[in-house]
Parts: C-alpha cells; sequence; structure tokens
C-alpha cells in the first residue's frame, strides 16, 4: 500500500507538469513518467486485491478514489507541492533513487509475485533515475540561479526522505521472511548513491535539518488538496463508465 | 525574434533486426545525451525499437535531388578546415515519395574529408537508388544507445497498450446524447 500510494500521489504531482513543462520534450518525459508510475502503482494495487480476495478490476479505482487523507501511506515527501522544476527534478531523482534500490532488492523476494512484479518496474525506473540523475548534474552545475535553485530544493526536500526508509508496522515480519529489504540497510545504501551524485553536481546535503520521521498516516495540508482535485469527477459520478 | 529553443537533433531509429535506421523527426536538447533521452520519450513511448541515434542537425549536410540537378549546389556549402582528415560519413536517403517514405533512411558509409567531398562519393556509390533527398553527416556527430539500454528505454513499450478514442464507451454515449439533442 505505502509503494502504491507514493507511486499515485507522486504521479499526480508530476502529471501537473503536462502542458507547464519548461520544454516540450521535458512535458512529454514528464507525463511519461507520470504515466509509468500510474502503472506501477495499479500493480501494487492489483497485488493487494489478490492478496484480500477483493475484485482485481474496481479495488485499485476504489482505493484511490474513495480513500480520505487518513487513509492515505504515502511517505509527505510526494505529496509536497510541485514547487519548481529544481525541486520537481530533485524529488524525483532522490525518489527514483530509493525505488531502484528496493526494487532490486524486491527482484529476490521471497514472495515470488513481488519478485515478479518489481523485475518489471524496475526496468522503467533505472530509465527514470537515469533521467532525473542527468537533470541533477546539468543544473547543479549549470547557472548561479540554477545552482542555486538545486540547492534550495534539496535543503527543503532532505529532512522528508527519512520517512520513505522508516519501517512499517509490522515490517520486521516482513523483512524476517525475507519478502522486504531491511529499511535501515536500503537507507543507507540510498545514502551512497545519491550524496556523491549531488556533491558531484556541487551539491551539499545538510545534516543538521531534523528529519521527518512521523508516521505514513500523518499528512501535511497539502495531500487533502491533492485529494480534492484527483478524487472529484469520480465521486461526483461514483458510477460513471468510460 | 531570436531562437529560445535548444539546439536540434535529428533522431534516427532502427525497429528491427535487419532494418535500417529510419529518421523520425527530431528534438531539442541542451547535448546530446539528452537529446537521447528526449528522442525515447517522444519517439518511443509506442514499440518497436531496438536501437537509436541522435545527430546535431547542424551536422547534416542535406541536399534534394533538385538541387543536386544544378552543378553549383558544392559552392552553398559553408567550407571547412582544409586540414581535415578523411573520415567516415554516413549516407541517408528518401528513397521514394510514397507517404511511408517521408523521412529518410540510413543506406551506407563513405569515407572523406569533408560534408561535400562525402555527398560527391555518397552519389558515385549509391547513386543507382533513386535518391529524392540525400543526407551526409560525420559519424562522429552520432550519439547512439547502447544495446544494454534496449531493456530499460525500449522494452517496457511493447508492454503498453495505446487505445483509440473509441476503446471508451463515451464517444458512442456523446453520440447518443448529440442525437438526443437534435431530435
Amino acid at each position: 500500500m505505502a509503494l502504491a500510494d507514493d507511486e499515485i500521489i507522486l504521479a499526480h504531482r508530476n502529471s501537473e507538469w503536462t502542458g507547464h513543462a519548461p520544454i516540450l520534450e521535458e512535458d512529454i518525459a514528464f507525463s511519461n513518467i507520470a504515466q509509468d508510475e500510474i502503472g506501477h502503482a495499479v500493480i501494487w494495487y492489483t497485488m493487494m486485491a489478490e492478496l484480500l480476495g477483493e475484485d482485481p478490476e474496481s479495488y485499485p479505482d476504489q482505493l484511490v478514489f474513495f480513500r480520505d487523507p487518513s487513509g492515505y501511506r504515502n511517505a509527505q515527501l510526494v505529496e509536497l507541492p510541485k514547487g519548481d522544476w529544481a525541486f520537481t527534478i530533485v524529488r524525483q531523482f532522490l525518489f527514483d533513487a530509493a525505488e531502484i534500490l528496493r526494487l532490486e532488492e524486491l527482484r529476490h523476494s521471497q514472495y515470488q509475485p513481488l519478485a515478479e512484479a518489481a523485475n518489471k518496474i524496475q526496468k522503467e525506473e533505472f530509465y527514470h533515475y537515469r533521467h532525473t540523475h542527468a537533470w541533477v548534474q546539468r543544473l547543479g552545475l549549470g547557472t548561479t540561479e540554477s545552482h542555486r535553485r538545486m540547492q534550495a530544493a534539496l535543503d527543503d526536500i532532505w529532512p522528508y526522505t527519512a520517512q520513505l526508509f522508516e519501517p512499517l508496522p509490522d515490517e520486521t515480519l516482513l523483512v524476517e521472511a525475507n519478502f522486504v529489504p531491511d529499511p535501515a540497510g536500503l537507507h543507507s545504501a540510498w545514502r551512497n548513491l545519491v550524496v556523491p551524485s549531488l556533491e558531484e553536481a556541487d551539491l551539499v546535503v545538510l545534516v543538521e535539518a531534523m528529519p521527518v520521521t512521523a508516521p505514513r498516516s500523518h499528512h501535511t495540508e497539502h495531500l487533502p488538496a491533492l485529494l480534492a482535485e484527483m478524487q472529484a469527477v469520480a465521486r461526483q459520478v461514483p458510477h460513471a463508465e468510460w | 525574434m531570436p531562437d529560445t529553443q535548444w539546439p536540434n537533433y535529428e533522431v534516427f531509429q532502427q525497429e528491427r533486426e535487419g532494418q535500417p535506421h529510419r529518421n523520425v523527426g527530431s528534438v531539442h536538447a541542451a547535448d546530446a545525451e539528452i537529446a537521447l533521452q528526449n528522442a525515447k520519450d517522444v519517439f518511443v513511448r509506442r514499440p518497436n525499437c531496438l536501437s537509436l541515434w541522435v545527430v546535431p542537425s547542424v551536422m547534416i549536410l542535406a541536399k534534394s535531388s533538385q538541387e543536386l540537378i544544378d552543378g553549383t549546389w558544392a559552392e552553398t556549402v559553408p567550407d571547412t578546415p582544409a586540414s581535415a582528415e578523411p573520415e567516415p560519413y554516413f549516407v541517408c536517403q528518401k528513397q521514394s515519395q510514397k507517404l511511408s517514405d517521408t523521412y529518410v533512411v540510413h543506406v551506407g558509409q563513405v569515407e572523406a574529408a569533408n560534408p561535400v567531398e562525402a555527398l560527391r562519393r555518397a552519389l558515385e556509390q549509391f547513386g543507382e537508388d533513386p535518391g529524392w533527398v540525400w543526407w551526409v553527416f560525420p559519424a562522429r556527430a552520432v550519439t547512439q544507445s547502447e544495446p544494454e539500454d534496449i531493456e530499460s528505454m525500449f522494452d517496457p513499450a511493447l508492454e503498453k497498450h495505446y487505445r483509440h478514442q473509441y476503446h471508451y464507451h463515451t464517444v458512442a454515449g456523446m453520440r447518443k446524447i448529440k442525437k438526443g439533442q437534435n431530435s
């Protein structure tokens, strides 16, 4: 659920760039990423439906369009407003890095359906990571203005990243069963991946900022607004056919 | 008005093993690496693709068969440094006027010291085929995707379904509604 919610909320934020990205090509690239993420979320929601004995066709829509903010389990990182282009790129880069590492581990999960899904999603996420990594380097090393914006974005975003690696309730059982990777191990692998890349782009990680470690049921004021928009049509006409 | 866009890159796509790279359009990008990624995002959302090339448009010498009839075409090409060593050039050709052959395809390679010489060689070597448009550019101008990129850049597109608008019931529904309004 946490994986799926991260993807769907971030996809919505990224889709807000459709028609507004700095250039047409990037507009298409980010809309692609947003669509890929929706696709990944559907895979996870469908897997949940199967585990819970729900209808795999309707359950994902049910979860996405008819759950209140308190029912969402996404990290606060992904619900923050899209900000400027630097903010979007830094957030996406840090998130993609976490995803590729997590998925790499999930590919070896003892739970077969999870391993298969991870195998498939990993390929696309690797490309997302490559794309945002390229952008981080160019904006970090670009002009004084682009560097300033990137550093400011990083300072704002960094504290929120901790929540991506906070253990979920009962996750220890799954870790012990080798179903999912240990979040602490993932966190340090992630730091080893992103910090050198950021430094290469002349960006400095502030260590003093207090990390956000709230449980995933706690949200910022931005999530209700986002959901109000995302769910509006579905809630007005619950049984509409498409 | 000044051009505020990034430089233009021509995009070539190879769809299947054994097929030539075919020009599919162009993208703007600040550098070749991003151009290659943009090419993927703009042209390979749908399958199939095995390989992509991007080439800065400014590196391409392009001439139509019409322009080549006039023997003075070479004079219109800016001079390149005289000391240039011979190097491989890629040759592309638009082979027919059919709609499906709107763009040039890659037909081969020649060795030349500059673009004019490359085009002359190309005309000698490939001139038997009818060419409506000719492009030559140095091989070093090409940035290519690598075979190991296929998995993350191109394969995922195979599983994405493109849905035309008539896939959705809404179209039929709207027609009904409109009919109802007219009567």
